[in-house]
């Protein structure tokens, strides 16, 4: 075999030299050569010509490829150059940088097109083909195995004559990133990959070795898998395997994760079986097939969606919600200052306050689910609470859109004392107008109400919100707590926040206080409250002095 | 066993320079990396207790570097100070994000960094 090459890329050659020291092939280095010395290259017939997309305008090449028998591979730097290269009718293309294993399936097919085995795709179909590939390639930066797998997947299909799809989708309730920092979501991800491989794995030790696993984007997941010819035996069967799937997936998340964050991931598989039919290329087939799975995974997302929300507006209708309240201490003391009011579902699908939200946010019943929340933390807690203690109630800036709590009133809430009362405000959505929000926050001051910013030196509660809010209290986020007894920087950030505090008659909160260190490293750095598990855990009712 | 050296990297050599000629006199040992790229090659094979980072590297700046380390399944336990030009909060925080464990603002006064040195060394030991 004889191998032309017109490349400069690095990978594309020693890919190349690869293969052919596999096929035992001549390469002949045309790199730089003009368009007149590779035509007469190509009069010697050669098996392959590979050239890098811009060298030399592929149609110049084409007729006389054609003439000789010679595989045409265009090697692309972006996605508009495949599909000009598809349009121009190479026989095949590849993504730089190029994959051993891709560009060795490439050359094959290419081979195959050249030498007419495979009928010779019309330059339209091939664009069609192009964009299915694309489809898939969009979403994931780079995808180079896909190919790989089509060409297992098509041998599979050859094999047997049908072959089953099993599209895995993860969806993550986009707040873990903001509660748990991006560390934690990343050691999710791969737990949950990992999960996925070792599924895969045991499945294959059962003896169904027909099963192949492919990762699609961050995290999405396809599985080939083959079923009985039976139809009704298989589509238990199938059904069997789903469940298994995503119970294992579950499992393994909730055992190294907890329960919580396994709560603020949805696991949804979607499947879809092919049938060869000579009619119909393969690939595209398969292509079709995994947009199939795909949506129908995400057809379940969006079915446990709607029955969410159905519950969500059955949990509204019963005010199916409790309250936990986690105290707050006072760093010097060590007594309770007063609680933050923290809402859980009773349904078991919304226990999760993220989840709750989300949904609610979904639905567009943020309001509805707000009022109840309020009046149900003040209720559940009022006659417990000491004449000095403090009632903390998280708000959303959204909320200050809904104009029954825009006019809230002490008595609204059956409390006589608003300055007891601080609002808490999250930030799970940055604050556009300032302005306005201003005017809304001055009205709740002048009927006595206080205000903290929440997570502060996360997400977008930095310096900026606590200079444009002007708070009672700064609640600084875990991630500036966790290990501050050690950390030099989030200790000088702490006292940084301190000296500022003081300076402006504000009180600062540290939350997530877990050590005996961390507490007695904010106690030392001045910090004025502290809030965490070392004291107490958030229990349904106020601690009995 | 032989106490773990300090890295330092840092683009300038007068500074890298001052700051090795400093810390071996008090007694520590000292190895020099001027790039990013090549203090993380040193890191595997070297193992220091700590690393003294410059944030403003061509290439790979000071918080890459910082991430990377962090991030390392067996290096994230290397203490991390950043050497920046400024106190800015911005700065801090982005350092935080970063995984640094101190900073200390350039131009660098060589009694603080004897302390800062001092204390994260001490403060390394403790957690480990």
């Amino acid at each position: 075999m004889r191998i032309v090459v017109w490349a400069q890329d690095e990978t594309l050659r020693r890919a190349i030299d690869d293969f052919a020291a596999e096929h035992d092939a001549e390469v002949i280095d045309a790199t730089g050569q003009t368009a007149k010395k590779l035509l007469d290259e190509l009069r010697t017939a050669p098996n392959l010509l590979v050239i890098e997309s811009g060298a030399i305008p592929i149609a110049e090449l084409r007729a006389e490829a054609s003439a000789s028998g010679t595989a045409l591979v265009v090697a692309c730097h972006d996605t508009p150059q495949c599909e000009a290269a598809a349009l121009a009718n190479a026989d095949e293309w590849i993504l730089l940088p190029v994959q051993p294993d891709e560009l060795r399936i490439r050359l094959r097919t290419a081979q195959d097109r050249a030498e007419g085995v495979t009928t010779r795709r019309r330059a339209e179909e091939t664009v069609q083909l192009l964009r299915y590939e694309e489809l898939l390639y969009d979403r994931l930066t780079g995808f180079p195995t896909l190919p790989v797998m089509i060409q297992r997947a098509r041998e599979l299909l050859d094999a047997r004559g049908e072959l089953t799809i099993l599209y895995i989708h993860f969806v993550w309730f986009s707040k873990i990133e903001e509660i748990y920092g991006w560390q934690r979501l990343d050691d999710v991800l791969e737990a949950s990959a990992d999960a996925v491989r070792e599924f895969y794995a045991r499945e294959r030790m059962n003896g169904d070795g027909a099963m192949l696993l492919a990762h699609i984007a961050d995290d999405d997941f396809i599985l080939f898998t083959h079923v009985p010819p039976d139809p009704e035996q298989a589509d238990r069967r199938l059904r069997a395997l789903t469940t298994r799937l995503e119970g294992f997936l579950r499992a393994r998340i909730e055992e190294q994760h907890g329960e919580e964050i396994a709560a603020l991931c949805g696991i949804y598989v979607g499947t879809s079986t092919v049938f060869r039919n000579p009619k119909i290329r393969t690939e595209r087939l398969i292509y079709r097939s995994i947009r199939e799975a795909a949506d129908a995974a995400r057809g379940a997302e969006a079915w446990e969606l709607t029955h969410k929300v159905a519950d969500l507006k059955a949990t509204l209708r019963e005010g199916a919600v409790y309250m936990e309240y986690h105290p707050i201490i006072d760093t010097q003391t060590e007594a309770i200052y007063g609680y933050e009011a923290l809402a859980r579902g009773i349904r078991r699908s919304l226990r999760s306050p993220e989840v709750l939200f989300e949904v609610a946010e979904e639905a567009n019943l943020i309001w509805e689910l707000s009022r109840l929340l309020r009046q149900r933390a003040v209720q559940g807690i009022k006659s417990q609470l000491r004449k000095d203690q403090f009632l903390f109630l998280n708000v959303d800036p959204h909320d200050f859109d809904d104009p029954v709590f825009r006019d809230l009133q002490p008595e609204d809430l059956g409390i006589e004392d608003p300055g007891r009362l601080v609002f808490e405000i999250t930030e799970r959505t940055a604050i556009r107008d300032y302005p306005r929000f201003q005017t809304y926050l001055t009205a709740f001051r002048e009927r006595g109400f206080r205000f903290a910013v929440d997570d502060a030196g996360s997400g977008y509660a930095g310096l900026g919100s606590i200079a444009n809010l002007a708070p009672d209290y700064i609640k600084l986020d875990i991630s500036l707590i966790s290990n501050i007894d050690t950390n030099f920087l989030k200790q000088n950030l702490v006292e940084t926040m301190v000296q500022f505090a003081e300076g402006q008659g504000v009180r600062v909160v540290a939350e997530g206080v877990e050590r005996r260190e961390e507490f007695e490293t904010v106690r030392d750095l001045g910090v004025h409250l502290t809030q965490g598990f070392l004291f107490h855990r958030p229990g349904r009712r106020a601690i009995p002095a | 066993m032989k106490d773990a050296p300090i890295l330092v990297v840092d683009d300038d050599p007068d500074a890298l320079d001052i700051v090795q000629t400093f810390l071996e006199s008090q007694g520590y040992r000292v190895v020099t990396a001027s790039s990013g790229r090549e203090a993380l090659a040193k890191l595997e094979e070297l193992r220091p207790a700590l690393v003294l980072l410059d944030v403003m590297m061509p290439e790979m700046d000071g918080w890459e570097v910082s991430r990377t380390i962090k991030n390392h399944p067996t290096l994230s336990g290397i203490r991390v100070v950043m050497l920046t030009a400024r106190g800015e909060f911005a700065d801090k925080q982005e350092g935080l994000r970063a995984g640094a464990d101190d900073y200390i603002v350039k131009p660098i006064r060589l009694d603080e960094l004897g302390q800062k040195v001092k204390r994260n060394l001490e403060a390394g030991r403790r957690a480990a």
